[in-house]
Formats: C-alpha cells, sequence, structure tokens
C-alpha cells in the first residue's frame, strides 16, 4: 500500500490582482493543483521536478497539512489530512524542511533538536541528547551543539533543520527546494547530506532544481507543469526516454543547463 | 530669592521632606498597582488582537482605541468627576488606579499585538511542522520570540506611565508630584523642591531602564 495517497486534489489561492482594464483590484482564483492524483511508497528518493509556479511546493504543503485542499483528499499512513485530529500524526510520520531555514532563534541548536522530541515523543532530555548527538554527528556538525543559529552559515543551518526533522523519526522526509537559498558550496554540502541519508534507505520527497542530485540520488522522478503531472516515470527513463519525447520536459533541461 | 542664598534653604524641613517620601510610596503603589493589571489586561487584549477570526480580534478595539486617542487627564477627569453623575462614585485612588490601567492595558495590547505578529509565519510552520499543535507553537516558539521583541517596548511603556501618574495630584490624590506642589508653596524653594522630586522620578525609573538592557541581553538574539 502506498504510503501517501493523493487523490484528485484540487487546491486554489485567492489572490488579488490589478485589472489591467479598469485599474482596480479584483479578487482571482488562482488554481495551483488541478485534480491531481499520485502515490508514493515509501522507498527511495522521489524527486520533484518543473518550472516554478506549478505546485510542486503546494503539494508539499499539502500533504503535511499546511495547506487545507479544496477538493479531493490526502491519505497519510491511513490517514486523512482533511481530519485535524490527525494532522499531528501525519506531520511526525512526515519531516518537512523548508527552503527558507527556520531554526528557532531564541534556542541554541541542542534545544532546536531536542525540544519537539521531548515535548511531543515524551523522550527523557538524556535520550534525546544522545540521540541529537547522533543526527548532529550524521550531518557533520558534533561542533556546534551550543552555537546560536546566527553563528551558523546558512549550510549548516540547513543540515541542523535536516536533523531537527530526523529527530521525530519520520517515515519520510518532504524537503522543499532546500538548497535554492544556498551557495553551490552549501549547496554540495548539503546535498552529501541527502545523499549519505539515501544510501541509509531514508524516504525523501524532494522538490528540487539540483539535476545532479535528481540523476545521481533520485529512483523516481515526476515532473510537474501548471499544476498537472506530466511525467511520473523512474529516473533512468526521465533522463533518457522521457527528454527525447516530450517537448515541454527536454525545454525545461536545456534551459537548466543539463 | 535667589537660589544661591543658602539661608533660605532652613524653611525646607525634614518633616516636608517626609512628606515628600511618603508620597514616593503612594506614586510607587499606583504605578506598579496600575502597570500590573494594566499588563495582565494587555495580554489578554492583545491576545484577542492576534485572533484569527477578524470580528473577535476587533472587538477589544472598542476598549483600546478611545483610550489610546485622548488624554489620559481627560480620562482620569471622566472616570473621576464624570462618572458619580451618573452614580458611579469612586474614590480618587480607585479613580487612578482604574483610569491607568486601562490606560496601560490600551498600550499594551499594541506591544503585544505587534510583537507577536512581527514573528515570521516561517516559525509557525516550523512549529507545525514539526508536529506541534497551534497552543504549543505558541507557547515554546512564538511566546519566547515575542518576549525578547516586548521587553524594551513595555518598559518604555511603564516608564511613561510612570511619569504619567503625575497626573494623578490633579483628582487631590497626595502623590510625589501632589506632595512636590505643597512642600514648594510652603517653603517658597520651588527651584530646589521640584528638582528634588524630579530626581525621585528618576531614581525610580532607572532601575527599569537597567532591567530591560539586562533582560534583552539575558534573552538576546538575532534574526
Amino acid at each position: 500500500m502506498a504510503m501517501i495517497e493523493v487523490k484528485n486534489v484540487t487546491k486554489s489561492f485567492h489572490v488579488k490582482r490589478k485589472d489591467e482594464a479598469t485599474g482596480k483590484l479584483v479578487r482571482s482564483t488562482l488554481t495551483v493543483l488541478k485534480n491531481f492524483s499520485v502515490d508514493f511508497t515509501q522507498e527511495g528518493v522521489t524527486v520533484l521536478l518543473g518550472p516554478s509556479g506549478t505546485g510542486k511546493s503546494t503539494l508539499l504543503r499539502c500533504i503535511n497539512g499546511l495547506e487545507t485542499i479544496d477538493e479531493g483528499d490526502i491519505v497519510v499512513d491511513g490517514l486523512s489530512v482533511r481530519n485535524r485530529h490527525s494532522l499531528k500524526k501525519i506531520r511526525l510520520t512526515c519531516g518537512m524542511v523548508f527552503q527558507q531555514t527556520v531554526l528557532f532563534p531564541h534556542l541554541d541548536v541542542m534545544n532546536n533538536l531536542t525540544m519537539s522530541p521531548i515535548k511531543l515523543l515524551h523522550m527523557t532530555k538524556r535520550e534525546a541528547e544522545e540521540k541529537a548527538k547522533f543526527y548532529l554527528d550524521k550531518v557533520g556538525l558534533s561542533s556546534k551543539e551550543k552555537a546560536k543559529h546566527n553563528e551558523l552559515s546558512g549550510g549548516e543551518q540547513q543540515r541542523i533543520a535536516i536533523a531537527r526533522a530526523l529527530m521525530m523519526n519520520p517515515k519520510a522526509l518532504l524537503l522543499d527546494e532546500i538548497t535554492s537559498a544556498l551557495d553551490p558550496e552549501m549547496t554540495s554540502e548539503v546535498l552529501r547530506i541527502l545523499e549519505n541519508l539515501a544510501a541509509e534507505g531514508v524516504c525523501m520527497l524532494a522538490v528540487t532544481h539540483e539535476m545532479a542530485f535528481a540523476q545521481h540520488v533520485a529512483s523516481r522522478v515526476l515532473f510537474m507543469d501548471k499544476g498537472a503531472l506530466v511525467c511520473d516515470a523512474t529516473k533512468d527513463d526521465f533522463f533518457t526516454v522521457y527528454r527525447k519525447e516530450n517537448e515541454r520536459i527536454a525545454n525545461f533541461l536545456k534551459f537548466i543547463g543539463e | 530669592m535667589n537660589v544661591f542664598d543658602y539661608s533660605a534653604y532652613a524653611l525646607f524641613k525634614w518633616s516636608d521632606m517626609r512628606m515628600i517620601l511618603n508620597a514616593t510610596l503612594l506614586t510607587i503603589r499606583v504605578t506598579l498597582l496600575s502597570l500590573a493589571i494594566g499588563t495582565a489586561l494587555g495580554l489578554i487584549l492583545g491576545l484577542i488582537r492576534c485572533a484569527k477570526n477578524r470580528g473577535l480580534a476587533s472587538l477589544p478595539l472598542i476598549i483600546m482605541e478611545p483610550l489610546r486617542n485622548s488624554p489620559l487627564i481627560v480620562q482620569l477627569f471622566l472616570v473621576y468627576y464624570g462618572l458619580p453623575s451618573v452614580g458611579i462614585r469612586f474614590d480618587a485612588y480607585t479613580a487612578a488606579i482604574l483610569t491607568l490601567s486601562l490606560n496601560t492595558a490600551a498600550f499594551f495590547a499594541v506591544l503585544v499585538q505587534s510583537s507577536i505578529q512581527s514573528i515570521p509565519r516561517a516559525q509557525w510552520e516550523a512549529g507545525y511542522a514539526l508536529g506541534h499543535n497551534k497552543v504549543s507553537v505558541y507557547i515554546r516558539v512564538i511566546a519566547m520570540q515575542a518576549f525578547r521583541l516586548l521587553i524594551p517596548q513595555a518598559i518604555t511603556l511603564y516608564i511613561s506611565q510612570l511619569q504619567c501618574s503625575s497626573l494623578v495630584s490633579l483628582v487631590s490624590l497626595m502623590d510625589l508630584t501632589k506632595a512636590g506642589q505643597i512642600v514648594a508653596q510652603k517653603t517658597l524653594l520651588p527651584f530646589l523642591v521640584f528638582g528634588i522630586v524630579a530626581a525621585i522620578y528618576y531614581i525610580v525609573s532607572f532601575p527599569l531602564a537597567r532591567l530591560s538592557e539586562y533582560l534583552e541581553r539575558r534573552t538576546g538574539f538575532n534574526y
């Protein structure tokens, strides 16, 4: 059974925009996901590709219950995101890391990692700290235990955010363009961590524009355009068959320099 | 009289100084009490202002706006001289505390609201994404950061309300300012007496300003 089932999801945002003719602000609806369906199993790395504004991030945010959906349903591990009471479990099942790093600035690195497991998973402080040390080691930042977020580089913050998500024992990680705000050097730091995690079998669902990451790590590639799924293929098929046959994908890959 | 004519200072007796010090205690009591009540009430109003429901969020404005947009002295007169004509009578002390509390609450509510709302949305989402519910995010993520933003502004408000408490002298309350007026008239030494009064206000405010600095350093972080 699929771990995450997205069934016929429609999601639109209400936006205000200036009407060209009258110059007045008018309300309009922007549909980001249209009758969208897809399944994710709990294995390997799935990469979501596609131009900006096609609903990739929105899809992740809907899965995690950060956005409500208008129609359809998303079922994570048997729980529907439409049920407010199952949101906590869903969020514990799917850890999420964002594009803009959001460590809690009032806490040091250690407390950033241990706060939630202690409060939500009822770990003792010692257990949580041991676990935090394990994951800090894994992301290569053992020495930064006591650092505050502004003493860390963007790449380091993002690695801490990954460790923080892993602290909650998620079955899958949702990664929302987590390297987009980083320079190439920091990006490679973060991607190296992700590659290691993928090699250890951590299931990931990643929105990214890093083709190298998609080519090295992904097992499955989804290509989205204008709120619809254009292609759902294994990585090898995507980079060989689809890039030749599908004009939209070929164009996208050409512009991204692949 | 010449300020530098020292023989005149003999008119200023120890009993006058005692009167001023007693009045200082009243000023401190009125200020502390109304700040405590005002802070508690303001916190509640401020939290309601942050509610998602627009109607609910605008309810506190009904009392906040009049209080913020009219002079404190007028509010004080309204409560002390105006309310008795509709049958509600307060003694000067109660009227002073009531007015100062409500006035503080109105301003404090705005500070609470702006501190909470200036925490980036991403902080909420990071909390939610880790599995916290709204209350938990409020307490563990938002409140901690909002508190840091609130401190310097709140203490500025407290200091200003301490100075404003001098207005209660106008409803016949024997506070520091009133005592200063009486002693100054009696001794004919206004420069000396109001100098002392001002110095006492300063001495009471100063620790508050230092407290603000200390708390900012203790809880300090930058975005």
